[in-house]
């Protein structure tokens, strides 16, 4: 098994790469599109954001990168390249040696993802035993080491516990420390603040940068919070009825988004450091209303920008000129904000 | 001593006074015997004034949804205190008496689907609570109502399950304002919603208080949708308040260290902001009301918590600045930098500390 030294190699080639990814799903009803053409790519260090609301694909999309979707009713298609390696061409086994390993997730409710009638130490211990061939005892001292490292005092003591004498922010801590044993090079975290009160997801957030900044440690955080990417990623790829709307640095997003969904969502916020007294402007309609991408743009109901095109042609993820050189910036838009037709 | 609201320049439509609200934990099976109590509410003043806004903050365990169903009675013995709607003691009614009483008083719930009766269709939801409470309904009020919280008339003959989140939180409005109350209550009413979606039921919230004159309690944990709603806002921990402010005024300023924490904490939506502003980091988490902290409850994640007094002394609300009220000793000390924060506080952040 690799152990990680320096991640940071000089060349920014992705360490994780996903291009054209679609997801159908096989129901009773017909297929479900879930998520198509969707693209974007990780770096070493880099900390990338998916953006969307419920339905939008972006645990969907999270999932396909593990792995972890259901193989009988799931198809997934398009190539995801972790470190150059086709994962979509690996066999099951070889795709569970990455998983702990190489690539780790954080789910949004530790409640669920922990098992409730199995000490913390031993799900701990298992991921080191599995993945590092370390026997029970090293994988007890390691484990106790690595609940200090997530925060949590007197880490040894607290092996025995299990998740329900654990507070939310306790047991998100623990997941984490799951997720960082074998110290991955990729790290999925999905919704990982939440299901937390707003000062434990303070905490929780700054532990993630602190144990991934520095490492080489790639993040990709999936949240509908654009307060938490605001604060945390360098590249956001915002999610629509399972397609990617606009991709851009953080910067440029948030001073000119040029989708008006990521306007929109952007304007309906409240925010508090913003005059009170402003109404919002919210965007009409529910996720719910998403049209077939087959027959226009999918947001086209909600959208305020709608020209008759938007509703007769699909509109393509166009490559933009780069803001900052190095990152990904494009949109799905016939009609953006700043450059109105009608 | 209870400190009036500054001015007294509009009525008072809700007054709690020492609200307490404790629940027996319980041993045995045949024996009952209490073995203590949670103390999710303790001791509460507030005061709701007509035809505002009062918003309630706090985290979970704070005790303000408990408080929210402490005035309206809903399934909560109070243990102690008294709430004065309108003049009338709402404490001491029973029965019947607060059965009507109810009807000037509504709730909103958080989570639409879970509060809606999915085999009711919309027009026997909305008009329940009215012919409950003996009023008069007719194929016009179904129309109105559905019409005020912006739905569309052919809604009527459908089922729950047939809308979205956003227009399901619509519908349990309608059913809340059908009684054409005074006061409605609205614990978490956008918390279960899409961020796009959200905007569209505070909108809504505001502009039926501009036609039909409401009073509203809005408990939320989202300190940026409650200072938005909210003429006044009321800071929650552990069963008491620890801090009360107009909704510009306890921005601008905030007096608990709690208060400065819990806003530090709160992510803004913009990355040139995200980048400068300074964190304070809380230790911990909130202790549990079954065995709260003796003193100040707050005093065991506090970083400016000063030797003695805030562990043996409980701080009472006071009036620091005209309608700003705050529950800590040293509030002026720490406001005007005399008390720094204890080097185990994180303080995260590339601004320099400012005072």
């Amino acid at each position: 098994m690799t152990t990680m030294t320096s991640a940071t190699t000089p060349e920014p080639a992705a360490l994780l790469d996903v291009r054209d990814l679609s997801v159908v799903f096989h129901g009773s009803h017909g297929d479900v599109e879930a998520v198509s053409e969707v693209s974007f790519s990780v770096r070493p260090g880099e900390h990338v954001a998916l953006v969307g609301e419920s339905g939008s694909g972006k645990s969907v999309t999270s999932l396909a990168v593990m792995g972890l979707l259901p193989t009988r009713s799931a198809k997934v298609e398009g190539s995801i390249r972790y470190d150059g390696d086709d994962l979509l061409a690996m066999t099951d086994h070889e795709r569970r040696d990455l998983r702990g390993a190489e690539m780790a997730m954080i789910f949004q409710d530790p409640m669920t993802s922990l098992n409730p009638v199995v000490p913390i130490g031993v799900q701990i211990g298992e991921v080191l035993q599995r993945h590092k061939a370390m026997t029970g005892r090293q994988a007890r001292n390691e484990s106790g080491d690595l609940l200090a490292r997530v925060g949590i005092a007197d880490g040894s003591r607290r092996l025995g516990e299990y998740p329900h004498q654990l507070s939310g922010g306790m047991r998100q801590r623990v997941l984490i420390a799951i997720a960082l044993a074998c110290e991955p090079r990729l790290l999925i975290a999905d919704e990982p603040t939440t299901a937390l009160d707003v000062t434990i997801q303070a905490q929780i957030l700054e532990l993630l940068r602190e144990l991934v900044s520095g490492t080489g440690t790639a993040l990709v955080m999936i949240t509908h919070d654009l307060g938490v990417v605001a604060g945390l990623c360098d590249q956001v790829h915002v999610m629509y009825a399972g397609r990617v709307v606009e991709s851009a640095p953080r910067r440029p997003l948030f001073a000119r988004p040029r989708h008006p969904y990521t306007g929109g969502l952007l304007r309906s916020i409240p925010r508090l450091d913003a005059p009170r007294g402003e109404p919002l402007t919210p965007i009409p309609g529910s996720p719910n209303d998403a049209l077939s991408w087959a027959a226009g743009c999918a947001f086209a109901p909600r959208c305020g920008n709608r020209i008759d095109r938007c509703t007769s042609q699909t509109p393509e993820l166009a490559a933009q000129h780069a803001y900052e050189p190095g990152y990904e910036q494009a949109l799905r838009c016939f009609n953006p904000i700043g450059e109105e037709t009608s | 001593m209870n400190p009036e609201v500054s001015g007294g320049r509009d009525e008072v439509l809700l007054r709690v006074r020492g609200l307490k609200v404790h629940f027996p934990i319980t041993r045995g099976i045949v024996l009952q015997r209490t073995v203590g109590h949670v103390q999710a509410v303790d001791g509460v003043d507030l005061d709701v004034r007509r035809g505002q806004t009062m918003g309630l903050v706090g985290e979970s365990g704070s005790g303000k949804s408990t408080l929210g169903r402490g005035i309206l009675r809903l399934g909560v013995p109070l243990t102690a205190g008294t709430v004065e709607y309108d003049g009338v003691d709402i404490a001491s009614l029973r029965g019947e008496q607060l059965r009507r009483q109810r009807s000037a008083m509504q709730m909103v719930f958080q989570d639409p689907m879970a509060s809606l009766n999915p085999r009711q269709s919309v027009e026997n939801l909305i008009t329940e609570p009215m012919r409950a409470h003996g009023k008069p309904v007719d194929t016009t009020t179904v129309a109105r109502l559905l019409e005020l919280v912006g739905l569309p008339r052919s809604a009527a003959l459908r089922y729950p399950h047939e809308f979205s989140g956003g227009q399901r939180q619509r519908l349990g409005i309608a059913r809340a304002i059908g009684l054409e109350p005074a006061l409605v209550i609205a614990d978490e009413p956008v918390s279960a919603l899409d961020v796009s979606v959200q905007a569209q039921v505070l909108n809504l919230l505001e502009e039926l208080q501009q036609r039909l004159g409401l009073t509203y309690l809005v408990i939320a944990h989202d300190l940026a949708v409650v200072r938005h709603v909210s003429d006044d806002v009321a800071v929650m921990y552990l069963g008491g308040i620890v801090e009360q402010a107009g909704s510009d005024d306890l921005y601008r300023s905030p007096l608990h260290p709690y208060t400065r924490a819990l806003m530090s904490a709160v992510p803004v939506p913009d990355p040139e902001v995200e980048d400068r502003r300074q964190r304070i980091l809380l230790r911990g988490d909130i202790p549990s009301p079954a065995a709260p902290p003796t003193g100040c409850r707050f005093h065991t994640r506090c970083p400016y918590r000063q030797q003695t007094r805030c562990d043996d002394e409980r701080p009472v609300l006071r009036e620091l600045r005209p309608g700003h009220r705050v529950a800590c000793h040293f509030a002026e000390e720490i406001d005007s930098g005399a008390i720094q924060p204890a080097e185990a506080a994180q303080m995260v952040g590339t601004a320099p500390a400012s005072p």
